[in-house]
């Protein structure tokens, strides 16, 4: 009809050909906005037709594109999203169906957990063609056989481990520390995978496949078929310097980036205040380095539990700090004990590699001269017995003038009486993937890296989705409020407690402290479960409310914080581990004091303090409300506590996008993820209604073309004859 | 403008004109010219000016085959190695697709 809006007496004009082609276009694409979109108040107008074709899926996560010095890793669909009939998946033999004998390909393939397994992956990976994609159903219970898509050995090349530092050890040649890892994250796949970790999309799919793509007894199913549309479009290729490359040209008429360098933030605190302005060399000071790290990985984006990998090890060593807080606080060692959380380690070692190389280049508060020993806490949370292992590094202990026996020794002294033994392991083991490695590479320090296994890691599902609360045995009784399992001690908490009573007594005999004292460093069991329910179960709980900043509360989820180390940000958005340990440690080894609110956030005590920035930072957290009061009572906390950068050299510093040496992991951008499901009809209806379609519009224009052009004997009456014009 | 309507020295002086600015790298002035006076120069009576005219048309053509030619011998070797070239063809480049090598 829009087309007889115009004049028509505008006789000949090609122009108008065009204009009606135009309007039908864009009457066309406004109706597909409108479904699209549903702008408010339009509902009514527009009776959403992408609702009537489309279910949405909202809760899948998808695995994205990485990529580091020489390769691309990880999934990506087409621009427009891949489309394939879906087909669940009921074992490996069924596989023939996708890749052979199914008549309708591509597949979009749905595996339950138990077959996500690499022989079936590398099938789909290589079924040209006939794959569109695959979604795995993530079962609540962790497969019994183990699974972990890591590597069998994590970090091979940025460890202290090289041909050139000793080549029997290189290459885990000695311990093949996750022989559970298939690699599959590190495999590039050129179709979608997502994860699907919502029963209600599970079951909207399963309904969909049931209802539709199983044919009457066996016979081959009949169209309309149930697809589903995975959209992962990535947009960084190849390399990390190819796509930092071209994050750099900016003179094309759209300047897009396309990948961003993985990283965060570092989070360290000291037993006595260091200035942080002064970087470089601290004259007289001995550092005892307590470390673990902040992070895991996963298959997919975004879902990195890494209870055992990650949270096992940083909740023992703050609650080793909160029990170390009292007695240096009185009988401060000579030594100052110096605690680092390393973030990006699943990714060779970000964190840790960042701070070793700003203390070779006196741009951090202490350098490697000052660092006296390290005490690594690897993973922790799943001993059997009683008996940890102490790991050290053979090559350094030939070395005479490196004393790491002694450093052993004061572990294993500090563990007697205790509910912990600590062991070592073969003497000609190399040490396990740990941010320690970093320090052996720059320079022989005497250091440990405390586990709880021998030699491969006990943990079975090394970072995978699995590696979550139940991983560590963290179960309450039923029945308990939120408040009540906050409270209450698992056996894991009180084995990590009595761990971080052991590293305590060694980090502070290490510092030189007095044996007396010794008996007055005790961790408690509470904190520890406290934080274990925080980290594992919910961070939204009231015990995290009290200790973190008004502005960090919406940050709290009725969910576990996720570890995945993420691309670098501003200090204010630090990933929410990051932030929660900052806040965590402030407030366990820091004290309160009474100053006001703009103070504390302008970093000084008093109007006139201009030096306690560089000693301490302050943090203003919430606090709890009083019992007759909804109002929460806040406070400052004053802490040695800080960030400090975790991007990997190779890139804000060296520009060296193919660097051997340091990590090189950039993580690609992406316009949007989506999922829906819905019915596809044959090959042949499409193109017939295609047809059809095509065949009205050439006809209408033929039909205007005729109107238009007979327009002066079909419109003649009641106007001007048209020759008058001239 | 209407050619019609142009006394016949004035059809040439703009022919003239639109052949010679075509050799500051502009093609598109030869594609015009072509195409505008190609009546002109084959199709209409001859009058004194169209041997000429003539003459400018078929070396703007020619001028036209060989841009066309250039072009699409760089435009095809380009897209092939544009992968290949890795960081100088980036830097050619105008627009980078997004997620292709």
């Amino acid at each position: 009809m829009i087309i007889f809006h115009f004049r028509f007496s505008e006789q000949g004009n090609p122009a108008l050909f065009f204009i009606s082609c135009f309007f039908i276009s864009l009457s066309c694409w406004l109706y597909h906005r409108c479904a699209c979109y549903q702008p408010e108040g339009l509902t009514l107008f527009c009776n959403s037709v992408e609702q009537k074709i489309y279910v949405e899926l909202n809760n899948m996560v998808p695995c994205v594109r990485l990529l580091n010095a020489t390769h691309q890793i990880g999934c990506q669909s087409s621009i427009s999203g891949d489309v394939g009939v879906i087909h669940v998946l009921e074992s490996e033999a069924n596989l023939e169906w996708v890749l052979s004998t199914g008549p309708n390909p591509p597949y979009m393939v749905i595996l339950e957990s138990a077959l996500f397994t690499r022989s079936i992956m590398m099938k789909l990976k290589n079924g040209t063609g006939r794959v569109a994609g695959a979604a795995v159903v993530v079962s609540k219970t962790n497969p019994a056989e183990g699974f972990s898509p890591h590597t069998k050995c994590p970090n091979e090349n940025t460890g202290v481990y090289s041909e050139s530092y000793d080549p029997t050890m290189a290459h885990c040649n000695v311990t093949v520390w996750n022989p559970l890892g298939n690699g599959l994250s590190y495999e590039e796949f050129d179709f979608p995978i997502f994860s699907l970790n919502d029963d209600n999309d599970t079951e909207a799919i399963r309904q969909c496949y049931l209802g539709y793509n199983l044919g009457v007894n066996g016979s081959t199913p009949e169209y309309p078929l149930c697809a589903m549309q995975l959209f992962s479009h990535m947009h960084a290729v190849t390399d990390t310097a190819t796509c930092m490359r071209r994050n750099d040209i900016n003179f094309s008429i759209n300047p897009e980036m396309v990948c961003d360098p993985l990283g965060d933030y570092n989070v360290w605190g000291s037993t006595k205040p260091l200035n942080n302005t002064a970087k470089g060399h601290k004259e007289g000071e001995s550092m005892v380095i307590a470390a673990t790290r902040l992070d895991s990985r996963s298959f997919f984006w975004d879902v990195a539990p890494g209870a055992e990998s990650a949270v096992s090890g940083f909740v023992t060593l703050l609650a080793a700090a909160h029990a170390l807080h009292n007695v240096t606080q009185e009988a401060h060692p000579p030594r100052t004990i110096l605690y680092t959380f390393f973030q990006g380690e699943a990714f060779d070692y970000i964190g840790s590699s960042r701070m070793v190389y700003e203390m070779d280049h006196k741009q951090f508060a202490i350098d490697l001269d000052n660092v006296h020993s390290v005490v690594e806490i690897g993973q922790v949370g799943l001993r059997s017995s009683s008996e940890l292992w102490v790991h050290s590094d053979p090559v350094s202990r030939r070395n005479n003038s490196i004393n790491v026996s002694s450093l052993i020794d004061t572990l294993k002294s500090a563990a007697m009486n205790l509910n912990v033994t600590m062991s070592v392991p073969s003497f000609s083991q190399p040490l396990p993937p740990s941010s320690f490695q970093r320090f052996l590479r720059a320079r022989p320090i005497p250091g440990v890296v405390i586990a709880d296994h021998q030699s491969a890691f006990s943990n079975r599902y090394y970072e995978s989705i699995y590696d979550k609360a139940a991983n560590l045995n963290l179960t309450y009784p039923a029945n308990l409020t939120e408040d009540e399992q906050l409270e209450f001690v698992t056996e894991t908490a009180n084995a990590l407690a009595d761990l971080a009573t052991v590293v305590a007594r060694a980090l502070y005999k290490q510092a030189g402290g007095a044996d007396a004292q010794l008996i007055n460093i005790k961790a408690e069991p509470k904190i520890v479960t406290q934080m274990l329910y925080g980290f594992l179960v919910r961070s939204n709980n009231t015990w995290f409310q009290a200790l973190v900043p008004p502005e960090f509360k919406n940050f709290l989820k009725p969910t576990p914080p996720d570890y995945y180390v993420g691309v670098s940000q501003t200090p204010s958005h630090a990933r929410t581990p990051t932030r929660l340990v900052q806040y965590l440690l402030a407030n366990l080894t820091g004290t309160t004091i009474n100053i006001t609110k703009e103070n504390c956030h302008s970093q000084k005590e008093n109007e006139q303090d201009t030096e306690s920035k560089h000693l301490y930072s302050y943090v203003w957290v919430q606090g709890v409300a009083s019992p007759n009061s909804t109002e929460r009572q806040g406070f400052c906390v004053r802490s040695s506590v800080r960030l400090s950068k975790a991007v990997s050299p190779a890139f804000d510093l060296l520009q060296e996008y193919s660097s051997k040496d340091y990590s090189t992991w950039t993580e690609s951008r992406w316009k949007f993820i989506k999922a829906r499901i819905f019915l596809v009809a044959s090959h042949d209806l499409e193109m017939l209604t295609l047809g059809v379609g095509v065949g009205i519009l050439l006809s209408s224009l033929l039909l205007t073309y005729i109107i238009s052009s007979k327009a002066d004997i079909l419109f003649s009456s009641g106007r001007e004859p048209a020759n008058a014009t001239y | 403008m209407n050619l019609e309507r142009l006394p016949n020295e004035e059809k040439l002086s703009l022919c003239r004109k639109y052949y010679l600015g075509g050799f500051a790298f502009l093609p598109f002035l030869w594609l015009v010219n072509v195409v505008w006076f190609f009546r002109e120069a084959f199709v209409k009576p001859a009058y004194t000016e169209q041997l000429q005219i003539k003459t400018y048309v078929k070396r703007s053509a020619l001028g036209l085959l060989l841009w066309v030619a250039v072009l699409t011998t760089w435009i095809t070797i380009f897209q092939h190695f544009r992968a290949e070239w890795g960081e100088v063809a980036d830097y050619l480049s105008f627009t980078i697709p997004l997620g292709i090598p």
